[in-house]
């Protein structure tokens, strides 16, 4: 019941790679819910499984055990209502389409448009201040050009789900710490058909999980489970001036122990 | 108006400088030691021969340059086919591909004179040796090319529930293309000798005969001129792709580092 209510809801969720020479856990009975709307971040030492988390929420990979439900239903079911957004650390654009064309991709693989109401791709690159660029190819923008791409591609099909795996962690330290505030931005400007969208955001940056979330999951290392969930009670919208105030170093602080004392 | 001057002479004069030269010192070689033709032609009688009679040497050229052609799009077609099954599929991989090796080693030119046998004189010998010549580096190309996808674009796709059918048109083929063109650059020039190995032993046409009958008769100055409008032939093949080359691929590194 309580499952309804939540958006994402993993319960003893487990994955083992048996594709390698010797069976590997990723990761070990990981338990979540995430309400609607919810900006959550996932942090955790290297190769603690944190991409492969995301891929089984996304449906991209079947978890070895434990359930997965978005909103209720299989993520598969999501996937064909076209309900999950993808951003990828890489931002994985077709080089021989251009920046408008890049965006409209995931409208030609399903016409949706007919069922929902769809944003412009004019206006989601005007969302992501890419306006002037529509004509450009990736090789023309540089790295945080092209990840707003990348962001305006996810949300073509308005998903109440947002997925990032990294996104940020390609650029350099300014570029990164704008785009921190353009995206908070863009997820306050464009909510989904139900408020605003739920967001799961994985980074290795404890300063952005702080920055961004409503909420910080900090997973053991391999094979990753739920170490510690906190709330993130700053106000927003988020500035960057909150990134000089007691509390918000206090958190930063306190995630910093918790990630140092991860057992090996 | 400068800037296809310039290209032009970056492009063009180096190489065409160095084959002037070369010439000219293979001239100067064969009158200095006095070769005798029978051996070495000079080019000046290879050019004298050429413009006896350029249409008949461009005549010949033209029906090899179709046989290859030919040739050319058949194993092309055939690899390419090839190639999407086993991209999609190991087991499919697993029964072909050893097939294909064997392709791949048979020694074409001993294999020509029973082709010509089974299939007879006339277009068909000459497109088959040329096909089995030029299917190999395609299909290995292909395959690498099919495969060779952003792994990030395949996992956004696959997260939209892209078909296999929208997978391969939208992300495959594009990727696939740098591939399909490095391959066409060397299968081009392999098709062309595989349809003058094929005259040569039906030896009803084409510059193949024309080296062939040449060559029986010490004709040394047909001989190289004949060759020498096949080099012209794949010159001018390897330019051309090398054009579309940078048209079609302005997105990809291998155009981009060169501006
Ligand atoms: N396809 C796969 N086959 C086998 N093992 C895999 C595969 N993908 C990931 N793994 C293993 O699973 C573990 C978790 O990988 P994952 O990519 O989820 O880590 P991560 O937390 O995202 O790491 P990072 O922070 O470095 O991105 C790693 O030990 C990795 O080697
Ligand atoms: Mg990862």
């Amino acid at each position: 019941m309580a499952a309804v209510l939540h958006h994402v809801s993993l319960s003893n969720l487990s994955h083992v790679f048996r594709d390698g020479r010797s069976p590997l856990s990723a990761l070990e009975a990981v338990g979540l819910a995430v309400p609607p709307g919810q900006f959550t971040s996932v942090i955790g030492p290297s190769g603690c499984g944190k991409s492969t988390l995301l891929r089984i929420v996304g449906g991209l990979l079947k978890p070895s055990a434990g359930t997965v439900l978005l909103s209720g239903r299989p993520p598969q079911a999501a996937q064909r209502e076209r309900e999950i957004g993808f951003v990828f650390q890489d931002p994985a654009l077709l080089p021989w389409r251009s920046v408008l064309a890049n965006i409209r991709l995931p409208l030609e693989i399903d016409h949706l448009e007919r069922r929902r109401r769809l944003p412009d791709p004019e206006q989601l690159l005007d969302l992501v201040g890419l306006s002037d660029f529509r004509d450009y190819y990736p090789h023309q923008l540089s790295g945080g050009m092209q990840q707003r791409v990348a962001i305006a591609r996810a949300l073509a099909f308005n998903p109440a789900l947002l997925l990032m795996d990294e996104p940020f962690g390609a650029l350099d330290e300014i570029t990164r710490s704008a785009m921190r505030y353009e995206l908070l931005r863009i997820w306050e400007a464009h909510p989904g058909p139900a408020g605003r969208k739920t967001v799961l955001f994985v980074t290795h940056s404890i300063q952005e999980a702080v920055v961004m979330s409503d909420r910080v999951v900090v997973l053991t290392s391999r094979p990753g489970s739920v170490r510690a969930d906190i709330d993130i009670e700053l106000p927003r919208p988020r500035t960057e001036e909150m990134e000089r105030t007691q509390p918000f170093l206090d958190y930063v602080y306190y995630l910093r122990n918790l990630l140092k004392e991860a057992p090996l | 108006m400068k800037g296809p001057l310039r290209a032009f002479a970056a492009h063009v004069l180096p190489p065409a400088a160095a084959l002037v030269l070369a010439l000219l010192m293979w001239e100067a070689w064969v009158q200095w030691r006095d070769v005798s033709i029978l051996v070495v032609p000079p080019p000046s009688a290879v050019a004298e021969r050429f413009f006896e009679r350029p249409g008949f040497f461009w005549r010949e050229g033209g029906w090899t340059l179709y046989e290859a052609t030919l040739g050319l799009l058949l194993g092309s077609a055939v690899a390419i086919g090839l190639a999407v099954v086993m991209a999609h599929s190991t087991l499919a991989e697993r029964t072909l591909f050893p097939l294909a090796i064997i392709v791949k080693v048979t020694p074409l030119v001993a294999v020509a004179p029973v082709l010509v046998i089974l299939l007879g004189f006339g277009t068909t010998p000459k497109v088959v040796v040329a096909a089995l010549l030029s299917f190999f580096p395609m299909l290995l190309n292909a395959m690498t090319g099919f495969r060779d996808v952003n792994p990030g674009a395949l996992q956004f796709l696959r997260s939209l529930r892209a078909s296999p059918w929208q997978v391969f048109w939208k992300l495959r083929v594009p990727s696939a293309q740098p591939y399909l063109l490095v391959a066409l650059k060397i299968t081009y020039p392999l098709a062309l000798i595989g349809a003058v190995v094929a005259e040569w032993f039906t030896g009803d046409r084409g510059l193949g005969l024309v080296i062939f009958s040449a060559n029986y008769n010490l004709d040394t100055p047909t001989l190289f001129a004949a060759i020498g409008v096949l080099a012209m032939t794949g010159v001018s093949i390897n330019v051309l792709l090398s054009l579309v080359e940078r048209r079609l691929l302005f997105w990809h590194e291998s155009v981009r580092s060169t501006r």
